[in-house]
């Protein structure tokens, strides 16, 4: 048994900022437990992904379990648990995105930005040796209507042609 | 008490049973995993799929509904069914022998084919449910999921292939145990139990619980393996025997498991008011000392400054010899708390009887720390028979029973002591230390090499919990049975055997047989005990008044 523990050598903790929200939204639920969306999101805002640090962090605020935090990190794909860069940009690849034309625009993000896909267990795989850009596919982003449709960050953007794809990427600060 | 029709048979039934229970308590077997009776109720494997009337008695309700999460409580005159069922309940109809042989399907998709390697295989739920009400083949040809093999804390392998999510560990973790160290991680059928680890795998928090033993009992297939047990034997192969555990004075009731060669492991057995279906790792794991090759063997005596083995018949001739010529005042016989209510008994009258002396002591493991779960407790007294000892030492006309420092400061002025001590790995305190070197001669009965035994002029091989019958008292007063399991190592003697012998070798009285015959003289004569015959006793004791 490698009796070995994570140490964890800088304590993470909500700024100012993200301290006022949290108790602003903490309010809102009748057991702290409910509030472990937000809060996660909250995080993972500031650091940038869900550290072992973080988990500890949200746990001890929300009165649970490490584990707890552990399990809702790792049910949804939307949760880090490793560093991404700056843009995660996440292209929808479930059948009207296909039939679009979706590949074609997914291909295009590979060749520009030279990096192949991450996947859920090796987001580093994704991501560019500048750290700015995470490239992935999800299932269904719920605008077929629009399609193809990429997500970069908390943005939608749609009916995509490689050329449209190259106009964003230039027009996103460094 | 609710009447219900279960199957063809009617019963009548307590409100609040499930149906599981209540099939269980009438030999009709309703195979479940996620359920158990010590946890909370997810009904999340689905196994315990069941048939229920509750409108008509001619048409079952629409769905299955779960075994477990269906309790029985009476219903009002007008809604019983037939003029008289609470609830009709059907476990045999064919939908739901259907319903248990897809469900098993599902279960064994990931499962691998590895019982001829598996700890469990022989106590296994999904090895015995498959048997009983499965399919004889899987329509699954697609690739298998197989997660790693990982390493949960100090005592607890997990073999995640062979798990099939049915989350009692994690309940277990979360509602007895109250520390949570368990949880789910990835979701679907990419669900894995796990810690809390890193990205890396690094664990953030391993699973250490004093109580973490019990995960892999209550693992209903071989997926959580206890590491003091990994590959020891095969399940079938070692005989059981229903004792009481002797690490602590709460007194889990246990199943040791043995062979001729020691013991194996020691499980949890259910009782309702004292330990329910746990226990904690110390007594779990605390056995080893009783297989150890250390073991006392032979009686020892000290002869120039050095203790050398000797027989029986010299040991105890050596210790008439010194006993004979010494004032009564000058003794101080010692019971222990590690004892069982028969030794004791014994050594109290061959002291009391035999030696006329009425000073008598009680010595047992140091106090330890006392540690509370939401669900557990484990008492600080590390000895099962502290209650016990010191009521049966004790109760006869004029004795004293001294603990502590009163004892030792007795023990420093006295001539002869006679020390039963049995408690593995006791350390001397100084006080201790001193008291005894100022003895002139010291006998002492243990099971293993200890500070006390370096101490001694002659030292008597006894007996541990494994190798003899008898009773213990806990600390809540209830009176249970520990049973001997393996034969005691080398020419090593049950204690009580040991102190009849030494009084019959000084002209004593003191003629029994077995420990049953002395308990029924405890009973007779030691107040509060009347009741406490072996037979009384039973597999689940008796409490004291």
């Amino acid at each position: 048994m490698s009796d070995e523990i994570i140490q964890i050598e800088t304590p993470f903790q909500f700024n100012e900022e993200n301290k006022r929200e949290f108790d602003e939204l903490i309010g809102r639920y009748p057991v702290k437990e409910a509030a472990m969306l937000p809060t996660l999101h909250l995080a993972q805002r500031q650091a940038g992904y869900i550290s072992p640090a973080v988990m500890k962090y949200v746990a001890e605020l929300l009165e649970l379990s490490v584990m707890k935090v552990k399990d809702v990190v790792t049910f949804y794909p939307m949760f880090f648990e490793e560093p991404v860069g700056k843009y995660v940009i996440r292209v929808c690849h479930t059948l009207p995105c296909a039939l679009r034309d979706c590949k074609v625009v997914l291909e295009h993000l590979k060749a520009k930005l030279g990096t192949d896909i991450a996947s859920e267990t090796n987001l580093a795989k994704g991501t560019t040796d500048d750290g700015k850009f995470t490239l992935m596919k999800v299932e269904c982003l719920a605008s077929c209507d629009v399609a193809p449709v990429i997500m970069v960050n908390d943005d939608l953007y749609k009916n995509l042609t490689p050329e449209m794809v190259d106009e964003l990427l230039e027009q996103l600060p460094n | 008490m609710a009447f219900i029709k279960l199957n063809d048979l009617e019963i009548e039934v307590e409100d609040g049973t499930n149906i599981v229970e209540a099939a269980r308590e009438h030999g009709i077997e309703v195979p479940h995993y996620c359920y158990h009776p010590g946890l909370s109720r997810p009904a999340n494997c689905r196994m315990c799929l069941i048939d229920v009337y509750l409108r008509s008695s001619e048409m079952p309700e629409r769905q299955l509904a779960t075994g477990c999460t269906t309790t029985v409580r009476s219903a009002p005159p007008d809604k019983k069914l037939d003029g008289k069922y609470d609830i009709i309940v059907r476990t045999d109809s064919p939908r739901v022998i259907k319903a248990r042989e897809d469900i098993l399907e599902f279960l064994l998709v990931h499962h691998p084919l590895d019982c001829p390697v598996c700890d469990q295989a022989g106590e296994c739920d999904l090895q015995d449910f498959s048997y009983r009400h499965g399919h004889d083949k899987s329509r699954y040809i697609e690739v298998k999921n197989i997660p790693p093999k990982k390493d949960l804390g100090p005592d607890v392998l997990l073999y995640s292939t062979r798990c099939i999510v049915c989350t009692r560990c994690i309940r277990f973790c979360d509602e007895v145990s109250g520390s949570g160290e368990l949880g789910l991680i990835n979701r679907g059928s990419h669900d894995e139990i796990d810690i809390p680890r890193s990205h890396e795998g690094i664990p953030i928090q391993l699973l250490d619980n004093k109580l973490a033993g019990n995960v892999v009992d209550i693992c209903p297939v071989g997926a959580l393996i206890s590491k003091d047990f990994l590959f020891k034997s095969r399940p079938w192969f070692m005989e059981k025997a229903n004792s009481v555990c002797s690490g602590c004075s709460v007194g889990c009731n246990v199943t040791v498991e043995y062979k001729a060669d020691g013991l194996y492991r020691i499980k949890p057995r259910f009782h309702e008011d004292i330990n329910q279906h746990w226990m904690c790792d110390d007594g779990r794991l605390g056995y080893h000392y009783v297989n150890s090759d250390d073991r006392l063997q032979l009686p020892q005596k000290r002869v120039d400054g050095e203790l050398v083995t000797t027989q029986w018949a010299d040991a105890l001739a050596f210790i008439t010899e010194n006993l004979s010529e010494v004032d009564a005042a000058d003794i101080v016989v010692i019971g222990s708390a590690q004892g069982t209510n028969e030794d004791n008994y014994v050594l109290q009258q061959f002291a009391h009887d035999v030696l006329k002396t009425t000073q008598l002591g009680l010595f047992g493991q140091l106090h330890g720390e006392e540690h509370k779960f939401p669900q557990f407790t484990i008492e600080a007294d590390k000895n099962p028979n502290t209650a016990g000892a010191r009521t049966v030492l004790g109760y006869a006309n004029g004795n004293v029973v001294l603990e502590g420092n009163e004892l030792w400061e007795k023990v420093a002025g006295a001539k002869i002591v006679y020390l039963v001590s049995g408690v593995p790995e006791r350390s001397l305190e100084d006080a201790e230390r001193e008291a005894l070197e100022k003895v002139d001669f010291l006998i002492v009965q243990d099971v293993l090499p200890s500070a006390a035994t370096e101490l001694a002029d002659v030292v008597l091989p006894g007996t541990t919990f494994a190798e003899k019958d008898g009773t213990f008292t806990n600390s809540t007063g209830w009176v249970q049975r520990i049973r001997k399991s393996i034969d005691p190592p080398g020419e090593a003697q049950v204690d009580w055997e040991i102190t009849q012998q030494l009084a019959k070798r000084l002209g004593g009285e003191i003629d029994y047989h077995f420990a049953g015959e002395i308990a029924i003289a405890i009973a007779e004569n030691v107040p509060g005990y009347g009741d406490a015959t072996h037979q009384n006793i039973g597999d689940t004791g008796i409490k004291l008044d």
